[in-house]
């Protein structure tokens, strides 16, 4: 057993894990508010990233501006998503929301092609030093700034949730919608909120890969990654996906060093979500914390 | 769902009750259509007689699909993989001197085999969860393909055989268009005679009201285990006559874009209709076609110029197709059937028909 | 019976001038906004430009003019297939400039029935085995696909020969570790049975394949089994796309480790992305001459560049070239086949292929290696020159073209590795 290889897999699982929570928490947001099931989410890490690329190259802005302006951005983009093609879509059929959002998908793959080109583009350096050792690995700075930031996210959605008007509005939303909207909130606009907040929360994701990986249209396919995540941990709470993200981003990491030990499949990393994504949910239906339904007739 | 029926047309029989063509007129319809279809390769060329094909072999998947997500209730994102699955038995079977048009309805029922035990599991989950384990078993499969190298021919892919019966080659796209035709006829007739048994109407109560029907006594689990095996079953049908049209199978066709392009056809057509799919197979087919020759309209034009689009256009037309789906899924959110039933009825009740 | 002949000889002869204007129908595949759009763009633009420098500077071919209709197939194979159709029924086209995996082999079986040579981006070994006596599992005959440069799996085993060079030449002792990185797919696939049994004929010691996916992703853990398995010689089998993210995960992690880069997974492109990430990585390059060198040929791919970059000054990867040679190869053919005023269809552009040893493009030499094709072996070369990507310097601001004048970005040619055409390669 090669503990310094197996500790360092582990570490380096949560601190990816947690990236894959940050898209997770903004998936489960969409999902808990509107009951919409987002195929777009890898396009807003896509749109984010290249946004605050263009701010950061074309307009030179230091990386704590271009970052902010990339927010607001991304703020707007939500809003306007949601008030243009998702409202219109209300009462459909859940199968007709996915649909959309699949087009989505399709249109802003295509059209951040077009604008920003067909080649991956390296982001500027962010941070003076890139490379932070921890524990005994060699970790990208902006890997830990990611930690930092969706930690303060967790806070502010724990503040948001249980303190805010708003917040408590959209749980209401999410807990009955005809309740809360006979109570006096209104659905559309915390609809459109929980797109807006979410669509900000992947931004950060999204220029973090970019920064890690230089930003490419590849990069919406973290936005397949999520699922397992969301899945493993129960898609009622937010603080759940976190977990799936992390439980996925150690699941990967540990499965490769299985791999690389003993089974010498190649492809474990890749593959071993899914399978344990069958078998948790051959065992629990409604995902490792998530609450079972109870329905009543 | 039965179809609208002229006032005084009188069911004495149960049997006549349940007719899938209720009018004379329907049934006219449905011979005169078939030999419009059976001439098509005396009027097209091989350019629309391969897209034909295309619109065949992916309608009948389409169909699988629409009895699962459409009647049962069911999502599933995997489509792909099994009919991927077909298209590799056939050629596997056809490679074992298994005659190709027997080769085709093995490769269905291997991967019905596959679908039901995919579903079994499936059975329990809903919703969300049930279609993240779909597309679990998309990419199980995917890699399955991608290792399995006595399945699938791993890197090199698989050379398949073409269609033949009695010593007839159907290896042109003149003639293997009516191989295609007789299947899609064969699993369209079937489909319409599922809904109409007892299993049939079983899926459907499932999908309305699932607690009601297992109070009434319908195994859900059963049901729903069924429902994904049939969905398998036309799907791996439709990867057979994949397969034999193109004569050569590789796993990179069969991703989750694929799925999503299923999906597409089967919201599209219309939830729940069988002739639906047909006509969401054939949107999904001809939409890409179209804004390509709507492009090849612009391109060196007027408009291009003043825009200056040049190669832009590829994008553009990714972008329309994108756009069309939504703008459509916004305004005809039944889909395409629910419209041409509209339309039917427009002119059936004209000039009554608000 | 006489009247009647010199009646019909009339005629043809009234016919020729009309012939001679009529042009020769070609069909383009190209990925310009798909998932191999960043190295399809190059080479999609180097074919178009090359074949309308003929037209514009050499007249077309035997005097008449190629129409050649250009589809971007976004790297679905259904459209390529539709419009593979259209072609075949509506232009009639002649030869087809192919691009990937995917369009390549759904159509290989019809151009085979349709007797249309294949002129594809996709080097698969699988395809040179024109005759299909080779004996591989699963590999058929494809007498009418043809690729310029070497095969994936040739371009590995040369790598390969390098390696065990470089590892004496560095002066270590004992068996350098290889090992295979990529996805499980047919693509990254291709040349990694070739490769792993080269390497344990050469006295490397072959560890197990890691697998990374074709997408940008975290590739730290299987950077640290790198590490931890003391792999010399690392083969990067994917796309630019993935490999940039593997070279940035081992630059973090502090991988020491040679890596071999395939054809499409390192141009100038992709060292740009990749920044210093990307620095010494070794791979081959299908030309004799990268963008900025000289060679006598070099004037005239300039004039092509003209053709799209009036200003001349955009910078040219090493795939534009190659559209370039795989464009005048095809040329060359049907010049071949319309020698004796003969009929320019597809066998006859085929054979064209056969018709020359050690095949340069005239007007090309320097740029395009030589090629030699046969019926039963359609190996085109066994030459694959390498080069190693230098980066020293933030890549960020620039484009590639400001990059490489400032130095900071440039390709280092290592070594140029002539293969034996052993009869047992032949097809994988």
């Amino acid at each position: 057993m090669d503990w310094a290889l197996l500790s360092q897999l582990v570490l380096n699982g949560l601190i990816v894990g947690a990236l894959y929570g940050v898209v997770g928490m903004s998936f489960v947001l969409i999902y808990k508010a509107s009951q919409v099931v987002n195929f777009a989410q890898g396009e807003f890490l896509l749109v984010g990233a290249w946004v605050c690329w263009w701010l950061l190259t074309t307009w030179q802005l230091p990386f704590w501006a271009g970052f902010l302006v990339t927010l607001a951005f991304m703020t707007v983009f939500g809003m306007v998503l949601q008030v243009v093609v998702l409202r219109p879509l209300i009462g459909e059929p859940v199968i007709s929301v996915i649909m959309a959002t699949v087009g989505l998908s399709i249109f802003f793959q295509a059209l951040m092609k077009w604008m920003f080109g067909v080649f991956a583009q390296p982001f500027p350096p962010v941070f003076t030093a890139e490379r932070v050792h921890v524990l005994g690995l060699e970790v990208q700075s902006v890997y830990l700034l990611s930690l930092v930031i969706s930690a303060f996210i967790m806070l502010g959605f724990w503040w948001f949730f249980t303190y805010s008007k708003h917040g408590l509005a959209m749980r209401a939303t999410a807990f009955d919608q005809q309740v809360a909207q006979s109570l006096g909130v209104s659905v559309p606009r915390v609809f459109a909120m929980s797109w807006a907040i979410s669509a900000v929360v992947s931004t950060v994701a999204g220029v973090v890969v970019g920064v890690v990986n230089g930003v490419s249209s590849g990069l919406s396919f973290y936005g397949i990654k999520v699922f397992p995540a969301v899945i493993l941990g129960g898609l009622d709470s937010v603080v759940g996906a976190v977990l799936g993200g992390l439980i996925v981003g150690v699941l990967e990491n540990l499965a490769q060093y299985v791999d690389a030990a003993w089974l010498n499949w190649g492809n474990m990393y890749q593959i071993a979500p899914f399978y344990a994504l069958i078998l948790i949910l051959l065992v629990k239906p409604y995902g490792l914390f998530g609450t079972k339904a109870i329905e009543r007739v | 769902m039965t179809a609208t029926t002229p006032a005084g047309d009188f069911r004495t029989s149960y049997r006549a009750d349940t007719t899938i063509f209720p009018t004379f007129g329907s049934r006219l319809m449905l011979w005169f259509g078939l030999a419009l279809a059976c001439c098509a390769p005396l009027v097209f060329g091989r350019y629309e007689l391969g897209l034909l094909i295309t619109i065949g072999f992916s309608a009948i998947a389409a169909l699988g699909l629409n009895i699962l997500v459409g009647f049962t209730g069911q999502i599933s994102i995997g489509h792909a993989a099994f009919f991927g699955f077909g298209a590799f038995a056939s050629a596997l079977l056809a490679e074992h001197h298994v005659p190709v048009p027997l080769a085709i309805w093995g490769a269905g029922l291997m991967t019905a085999l596959i679908g039901l035990v995919f579903g079994a599991p499936a059975a329990r989950l809903k919703g969300l969860y049930l279609a993240i384990a779909t597309l679990a078993a998309q990419f199980i499969l995917e890699d399955f393909f991608a290792r399995a190298r006595w399945f699938s021919g791993g890197v090199a892919g698989r050379v398949t055989e073409p269609y033949e019966l009695l010593g007839f080659r159907f290896d042109r796209e003149e003639t293997y268009f009516y191989v295609v035709l007789a299947h899609v006829v064969v699993m369209f007739v079937a489909a319409a005679n599922l809904l109409r048994t007892r299993d049939g109407r079983a899926l459907v109560a499932v999908r309305d009201h699932y607690l009601s029907a297992e109070i009434m006594g319908i195994n859900l689990a059963y049901y729903r285990t069924l429902s994904f095996g049939i969905a398998s079953f036309y799907a791996g049908v439709g990867g057979a006559l994949y397969a034999h049209y193109l004569l050569f199978v590789s796993v990179e066709a069969f991703n989750i874009l694929y799925s999503i392009q299923f999906l597409a056809m089967v919201i599209i057509g219309g939830l729940g209709s069988v002739m639906g799919s047909l006509m969401g197979a054939a949107f999904m087919v001809v939409l890409p076609e179209a804004v390509q020759a709507l492009a090849d309209l612009f391109a060196g034009g007027a408009i291009d110029r003043a825009l200056r689009l040049g190669a832009s256009i590829s994008f553009l037309r990714e972008m329309v197709i994108g756009a069309a789906i939504i703008l459509f899924l916004i305004f005809e959110p039944d889909g395409l059937a629910h419209r041409w039933k509209m339309v039917k009825a427009y002119w059936k009740l004209y000039p009554y028909s608000h | 019976m006489r009247f009647r002949t010199a009646l019909i000889a009339g005629a043809l002869l009234a016919a020729t001038p009309a012939l001679a204007q009529q042009r020769i129908p070609v069909g383009h595949l190209m990925d310009n906004s798909g998932a191999t759009s960043d190295v399809g763009v190059p080479y999609g633009q180097g074919v178009q430009d090359a074949l309308a420098w003929v037209n514009a500077t050499r007249g077309g071919v035997a005097g008449r003019q190629l129409a050649v209709s250009g589809f971007d197939y976004g790297y679905q194979a259904p459209r390529a297939v539709a419009q593979y159709q259209s072609w075949a029924q509506r232009e009639r086209v002649v030869a087809i400039q192919g691009w990937g995996t995917a369009d390549t082999e759904a159509l290989v079986r019809f151009v085979t029935r349709d007797r249309i040579p294949y002129i594809s981006a996709s080097y698969s070994a699988a395809l040179t085995d024109a005759g299909g006596k080779s004996g591989r599992q699963g590999v058929e005959a494809a007498p009418f696909n043809f690729f310029y440069g070497p095969s994936y799996s040739d371009a590995l085993r040369a790598m390969l020969q390098w390696a065990a060079q470089d590892w004496r030449a560095r002066g270590q002792q004992g068996r350098p570790r290889y090992v295979h990185m990529g996805a499980n797919h047919p693509y990254p696939n291709s040349p990694k049975e070739a490769g792993e049994a080269l390497a344990r004929e050469l006295g490397f010691e072959v560890l197990p394949a890691i697998q990374f996916a074709l997408t940008p992703g975290d590739y730290t853990a299987q950077c640290l089994t790198l590490k931890n398995q003391g792999a010399n010689y690392a083969y990067l089998g994917n796309t630019a796309g993935s490999n940039i993210s593997v070279l940035r995960a081992c630059q973090t992690v502090g991988v020491s480790v040679q890596f071999l880069g395939n054809v499409w997974g390192m141009d100038e492109n992709a060292m740009k992305a990749a920044g210093q990430a990307a620095n010494g990585v070794v791979f081959p390059v299908r030309t004799g001459a990268v963008w900025g060198q000289d060679a006598p040929g070099m004037s005239n791919v300039r004039q092509i560049s003209r053709v799209s970059d009036q200003a001349g000054s955009a910078y040219r990867p090493v795939h534009y070239l190659s559209g370039i040679c795989a464009a005048m190869l095809m040329v060359e053919a049907m010049e071949t086949a319309a020698e004796n005023n003969g009929q320019i269809t597809g066998e006859r552009i085929r054979d064209g292929f056969y018709a020359r040893r050690n095949w340069v493009p005239r007007g090309f030499e320097g740029v395009c290696n030589p090629s030699n094709f046969t019926a039963e072996d359609h190996r085109g070369t066994m030459r694959v020159a390498l080069y190693r990507a230098v980066v020293n310097g933030n890549t960020a601001q620039g484009g590639v073209d400001e990059l490489v004048r400032a130095g900071t970005m440039r390709l280092e040619p290592i070594t140029t590795i002539e293969l034996d055409r052993r009869r047992d390669w032949l097809g994988w």
